[in-house]
Formats: structure tokens, C-alpha cells, sequence
């Protein structure tokens, strides 16, 4: 590394002054002994050398020389010699200064040279560290080019990675520059057929520098899993040795790699829960099928042998017609959800009073809301723009769930408004409100929470398809329990209003 | 009979309880329901009935649970309605002290010949079993040890003997691999289900007309055999 150069000439002048403070010194104080005087020049040469570059110690030997010879070998005040001993003397200084300078500055350069390495060794080390944290593998390349500039002070980082026919270039840094695919291709191409070690610069081979289309040196560096070279790691702004940029590619080839092995176990953990919901739905089916067609078996075959009472047969076909209801919901649920399981539920806006959607609502579950009392407070005077048929939907299981886990002969309380963010929607019940556990799963399908599984007429669908539903037209739905008791479920749907001018039976 | 049989219902189903309560009083039985497992549990406790009909699926507790509370105090026939079609939940609940079991969903006279043939066991069970058993065109002599189809006296084996009494003293009632398998060789054989296998189509050869339809020694997938109920 070079130092700079108003430093070394700084040096150079010190080390002059010293020669020359001695010179002076020692002719004030009258010193003519020239071998004390000689000593002290290569003491000054020594320091210079052990300081400072090692041409500042070559010049100040040289100089030390020449004064010592002009001032103190007689004949003083020339730079004649008359004794061939003061010579050697002479030479003997010259060599030793020469010598001594060369030694000290290989050794500070071999210093210079550690504290570097250890440098790069420590910059590596805080990246590798920076690669074990990251957990989530959405935008890790990005943020592993980001960890590399940044740790190793770069202006430019790119982790290229070949995809199908074009590169993926995950950039980070202040600079952006532009790469020719072309010189990626070659690159890499180079990298999957060498894979030599460079003893000298302690470097495997496929080292690369291109320039950019704006003409900056970028240094290309293959990224190597095993003996595979999986990508490119591009950098620019501050050449790093090659062996660091070894290790450097290294290491970003291992994050690579882990974000890779991520990705792959949040698919394997998608392809998981799929697997689940289906056994879920297939166990689900299985008991909510089963019931209602063995109810129905059964009722229809005490109907037909003709023991039965008036008022049994009743009784037995009332069964019939309840099951019959249970199961056409169950076959809904079924469809809404396979809707939504594949994005087929579409919303088409229209404007709509809050009331309208309450009463499609209640029309669509009133069997289930028959033992309960319904307390409907809804608002006619403005209208509000949502899809009206997946609103009342989503609100029809909301207080089918109500009804189903509160008491028979309790209120049932709506409250539906237009408000400046859209459509707000309130069910209230008198239940025994919901768990604190199950709180967070409750629309988790086929979630059924503590007290649900007592209750068996639900496949636990219901309030996931509240929310799948809702979720269509950017709404949402959330549950809490009422510090008067029982439970309470919003529901908010974003969308414009406007004063509905209107009387109900017009058409606007 | 000289009194209605008794029967606990267990079931959380409002509509299966609504459905069978009155197909079992329509046949003179005495019926009980109960939703829960504390309620049968009490029920139990109060007035033993003759047989339960007891679902798995309880709210409160496993019925299989409810199947071994009741075993180790009473012996009184079980019948699990199960509607998990899984075979090795019926199998558990058979080798936990189940009687039988009926699958959802099930029909009226399914369910009425199972009641029959565990009240049945009940009476058979009393005592060792003597003198001469008749199926179809079967007659089994417990005391000879001889079995005649149509007067024609059929060889058998110790153990094909063993087999087919076994069968026959449970008519109408499955039973699984490891009990037969237990009864026969003994507890450490329950695991080696090849020697019934191969006892099995040994017996179907001897007594069956025909042993790939059996009309007698009937298979339960998965489960077990069971001896025919119905006379043919």
C-alpha cells in the first residue's frame, strides 16, 4: 500500500533536519571524532527507515555520507579523501544504512500486510454472520449485496445469477452500473471448466475484470459450490485481493445456497398445510356427511313403517327436512370455499345501502337465526360501493356462527353503518363469548375452538370463509369479546359513499 | 324376554338420537339416550343397561375411553357407532372391550341385528356351552367335539374345531384378529395373523359349499370375521 505522498516528503524532511541538527550539534559542540559522528548519522538512517518508506532512508544515508565526508573527515571542508581507511568507513556507513533500511521496511510491510488481512478477515467474518441471521429467504440476494458493500466498502455489488436464457442481478451499493450479459456468460463459462489454484495469488482460477457500459473496472468473481460454479459475484469501487475475493465469493455462494434451502422448506412447508387442509376437509366431510345421511336414512325408514304417531311422524320428518337443510349448507360451505381456496371469488362493486346487504343476509340464514331474537339497527340513507352478494355472504356466516354459539331466546344485535372509510358491519351475540386461546385461530379454517366442538353442525368453515370472502374485496373481519359478555364480530369493507338520494323502489 | 331389553344410547347428534330413539322403542326396546360421556357414565352407574350403543365421537371424552370404564366394572354388551370410516379405530375400540360396531351411515336393520346378536351373547355366555348347536345346515355337538353338515359328520382339526365354536358362540358379532388369535394361541400369538389366516381357509374349505363365497365364516375387511347371524 502507498502512503501518501505529502506524508513521505514530510518524512523526508524530518529526517534531513535530524541529519543536518546532528551536523550542526556536533560542530558547535566540537566534536571531531568521526566515528561518533557517524554512529549517530546511522541511528537518524535507522529511525527514517523504521518510520517512513524506504527511499526516505536511502536519500538520508546518502546525505549522511556526503557531510560526513565534507564535515568531519579531514581534510574537513572537502570531499576529498586522503585516508583510504576513512573509505571503507564511508562505504561501511553507507552499506549498514542501506541494509538496515531494507529490513526494517520489509518487516513493516509485512505488518502492513497482516493488519490488512486481518482486516478482510474480520470484514468476512461480520458477513458471514450477517448471512446466519437472515431467517426469511424473500429478498436475502438483495440484502446479502447489501451486507458485501457494506461490509467490504464497495460502490457497486451485484450477485449474478444465470436464470433461463438472462442473468438475475441482485445490485446493491451506491454506484449502478450496467454488466454485458455477454461478458457474464463468458465468465462463467470460463469458471465451470477451470478450477485451478493459483499458489501465488492464492486464489482459484476465473478471476475476471470487465468494464461496464459506462466503462468502470468490475471485478467478476464465480461463485463455487463444491467445484460447480452456481452464479457471479460482481463488485466495483476498491480492488480486493484475489484470495479475499475468493473467500468473499465463498461465502456469498454458501448464502446462495441457504437461501435456496429456505425456499425450499417454506414450499415443502406450503406444500405441508395443503396437504393438511385437505385432510381436514376430507376428515370434516367425513363426520359431517355421515350424521346428517344416517338422520335422514333412519327418519325416512321410521316413516315408511307406519308405527308412528301423528305426532312422530312429524317429529320424524321435521328430521328429515333439518338434516336435509344441514347438508346443503355443508355443500355451500363446501363451494364458497373451493372458491375461495382458488382465487375464484371475484367483487364487483356496486352501490348499495348498508340495510339491503343486512337483509339479503338474514334472508339467507333465517333457519338458523328462527331461535333467536334479531336486533337490526342499519343505515338506509347512504349507500356505499362493495359487492353486495360476497358482503351479505360473508355477514350470513358471521351470524350463523352467532346463533349457533349462543343461546336459544338471545339477541342477536347488527349494526350496520357507512362510514368515511366504507362499510362497517357489528354482530353482537349473548353467548358465552370466545375463548382468549382461540382468539387468534378463529378464522383459521376448519379451526373450531374449545366450546365449538361440543356443537357439531359446523365443518369449522364458516368463519374462514367470512374471511376469504371478505379478503376478495380488500375487507376484513376481526373478533373480541364484549366487557358486557358475549362475543363480537366486525366487519369492515373499504369502499366510497355517497348520500343515497334515492327513495328504496327507484332506480338511480 | 320376560322384560323389554334396556338400551343406552350415546351420541351427541341431536338427530341421530332424534332418528333412533324411536326405531328402538317402535321394536319394544327400552331406550335412554345420553350427549355426553359423564351423562352415560352416570346413566351406567345408576341402572346398568342391557346393551350401549355408544358413538366415539364424544364432546367431553374419547368414547373409547367411555369403552374401557365400562369394561372394567360391567359386562354388558357394547356396540361403537363410529363415523370415522377408518378401519383400526373400530378395530381399537373392538379390542378394548367393544362388542361390535356400526359404521355412519347405517340403516335401520343394520343396527337392529347387531342389538340382536350382543343381547344374544349375553344369553349364549352363561355357562360353558353343552349339547348341540344348530346353523342352517350345521349342527355343532359340544360334547362330541363332532360337527355334521346334513347329518354328514365333517373332520375336524383341534384347532379348526376350537375356531369354528368360537365363531359359532358369537353369531352375528364380529370378532377381531387378535382376540380370535388370542383365544386360540394364546396371548403372544395376537401378533402372527398368517395362523388364522391359514386356519381360516382351512375351516371355509371343510364347512363351506363353496369357500371363496363363504356363507358362514363371513370376513369383515380389515377387521375380523364374523360367524353369519342371519339363518340361512
Amino acid at each position: 500500500m502507498r502512503r501518501h505522498s505529502w506524508a513521505t516528503a514530510r518524512d523526508l524532511v524530518l529526517a534531513l533536519g535530524a541529519i543536518a541538527l546532528v551536523t550542526v550539534g556536533f560542530g558547535q559542540l566540537e566534536v571531531t571524532n568521526p566515528t561518533i559522528v557517524a554512529l549517530t548519522y546511522l541511528l537518524v538512517v535507522l529511525l527514517a527507515a523504521a518510520l517512513s518508506v524506504l527511499w526516505v532512508a536511502i536519500v538520508s544515508s546518502v546525505v549522511a555520507v556526503l557531510l560526513l565526508n565534507y564535515f568531519f573527515m579531514p581534510p574537513v571542508g572537502t570531499f576529498t579523501i586522503v585516508d583510504p581507511e576513512n573509505w571503507v568507513a564511508l562505504l561501511v556507513l553507507l552499506v549498514v544504512s542501506l541494509v538496515a533500511s531494507n529490513l526494517s521496511s520489509s518487516v513493516r510491510a509485512r505488518a502492513r500486510e497482516a493488519v490488512a488481512r486481518r482486516d478482510e478477515l474480520s470484514r468476512l467474518f461480520d458477513l458471514s454472520r450477517d448471512i446466519l441471521l437472515t431467517t426469511e429467504s424473500e429478498n436475502a440476494h438483495l440484502s446479502l449485496a447489501r451486507s458485501i458493500a457494506r461490509r467490504f466498502e464497495l460502490d457497486y455489488v451485484a450477485i449474478c445469477l444465470p436464470g433461463h436464457g438472462e442473468w438475475r442481478l441482485h445490485e446493491a451499493g451506491a454506484r449502478s452500473l450496467v454488466l454485458a450479459q455477454g461478458d457474464l456468460d463468458t465468465a462463467l463459462h470460463a469458471a465451470q471448466g477451470t478450477l485451478e489454484f493459483n499458489a501465488r495469488e492464492r486464489a482459484y482460477g476465473g478471476h475476471r475484470t470487465v468494464r461496464s457500459t459506462d466503462g468502470a473496472e468490475v471485478d467478476l468473481v464465480p461463485l463455487r459450490l463444491g467445484g460447480r460454479a452456481i452464479g457471479l459475484l460482481a463488485s466495483a469501487g476498491r480492488s480486493i485481493e484475489p484470495g479475499t475475493l475468493d473467500a468473499l465469493a465463498g461465502v456469498a455462494a454458501i448464502a446462495v445456497e441457504r437461501v435456496q434451502f429456505l425456499e425450499e422448506r417454506k414450499t415443502a412447508e406450503i406444500d405441508r398445510q395443503s396437504n393438511e387442509l385437505k385432510s381436514a376437509l376430507l376428515a370434516s366431510l367425513g363426520h359431517d356427511l355421515r350424521t346428517p345421511l344416517t338422520a335422514i336414512r333412519l327418519a325416512a325408514s321410521n316413516l315408511q313403517a307406519g308405527w308412528l304417531s301423528e305426532e312422530e311422524r312429524r317429529t320424524q320428518s321435521d328430521l328429515v327436512l333439518t338434516e336435509v337443510e344441514r347438508l346443503s349448507r355443508l355443500f355451500q360451505n363446501i363451494l364458497d370455499m373451493a372458491r375461495i381456496e382458488t382465487n375464484a371469488v371475484t367483487a364487483e362493486r356496486e352501490w348499495v345501502v348498508p340495510g339491503e346487504i343486512v337483509d339479503a343476509a338474514v334472508t339467507q340464514v333465517q333457519h338458523a337465526l328462527r331461535g333467536h331474537r334479531l336486533e337490526v339497527s342499519a343505515e338506509h340513507d347512504r349507500a356505499v360501493q362493495v359487492d353486495p352478494r360476497v358482503t351479505s355472504s360473508a355477514l350470513a356466516h358471521l351470524l350463523e356462527n352467532a346463533a349457533q354459539y349462543s343461546p336459544e331466546g338471545s339477541a342477536i344485535r347488527i349494526d350496520a353503518a357507512a362510514t368515511p372509510e366504507g362499510l362497517s358491519i357489528v354482530v353482537k351475540d349473548e353467548g358465552p363469548g370466545i375463548a382468549e386461546a382461540d382468539i387468534p385461530h378463529l378464522f383459521e379454517r376448519f379451526y373450531r375452538g374449545r366450546e365449538a366442538r361440543r356443537h357439531s353442525a359446523g365443518a369449522g368453515m364458516g368463519l374462514a370463509i367470512t374471511r376469504g370472502l371478505l379478503a376478495a374485496e380488500g375487507g376484513r373481519v376481526w373478533a373480541e369479546n364484549r366487557p358486557e359478555g358475549g362475543a363480537q364480530f366486525s366487519i369492515a369493507v373499504p369502499g366510497a359513499i355517497r348520500p343515497e338520494e334515492f327513495q328504496p323502489g327507484d332506480t338511480p | 324376554m320376560t322384560r323389554a331389553s334396556r338400551i343406552l344410547l350415546v351420541d351427541d347428534e341431536l338427530s341421530i338420537q332424534r332418528a333412533v330413539v324411536p326405531l328402538l322403542r317402535s321394536r319394544g326396546y327400552e331406550v335412554e339416550a345420553a350427549s355426553t360421556a359423564k351423562d352415560a357414565l352416570a346413566a351406567v352407574e345408576e341402572r346398568l343397561p342391557d346393551l350401549i350403543i355408544l358413538d366415539l365421537g364424544l364432546p367431553d371424552m374419547d368414547g373409547l375411553e367411555v369403552c374401557d370404564r365400562v369394561r372394567q366394572r360391567w359386562e354388558v354388551p357394547i356396540i361403537v357407532l363410529s363415523a370415522r370410516g377408518a378401519e383400526q379405530h373400530k378395530v381399537v375400540a373392538l379390542d378394548r372391550g367393544a362388542d361390535d360396531y356400526v359404521t355412519k351411515p347405517f340403516g335401520p336393520e343394520e343396527l337392529l341385528a347387531r342389538i340382536r346378536a350382543a343381547l344374544r351373547r349375553v344369553l349364549t355366555e352363561q355357562g360353558p356351552q353343552t349339547g348341540q348347536l344348530v346353523r342352517g345346515d350345521l349342527t355343532i355337538d359340544f360334547d362330541r367335539r363332532r360337527v355334521l353338515r346334513r347329518g354328514e359328520e365333517i373332520r375336524l382339526t383341534p384347532k379348526e374345531f376350537e375356531l369354528l365354536v368360537l365363531m359359532a358362540g358369537r353369531p352375528g358379532l364380529v370378532l377381531t384378529h387378535r382376540a380370535i388369535l388370542k383365544a386360540i394361541w394364546g396371548p403372544n400369538a395376537v401378533d402372527q395373523p398368517e395362523h388364522l389366516r391359514v386356519l381360516m381357509a382351512q375351516l371355509r374349505k371343510k364347512i363351506e359349499i363353496d369357500p371363496a363365497r363363504p356363507r358362514y365364516l363371513l370376513t369383515e375387511p380389515w377387521v375380523g370375521y364374523r360367524f353369519a347371524d342371519t339363518t340361512p
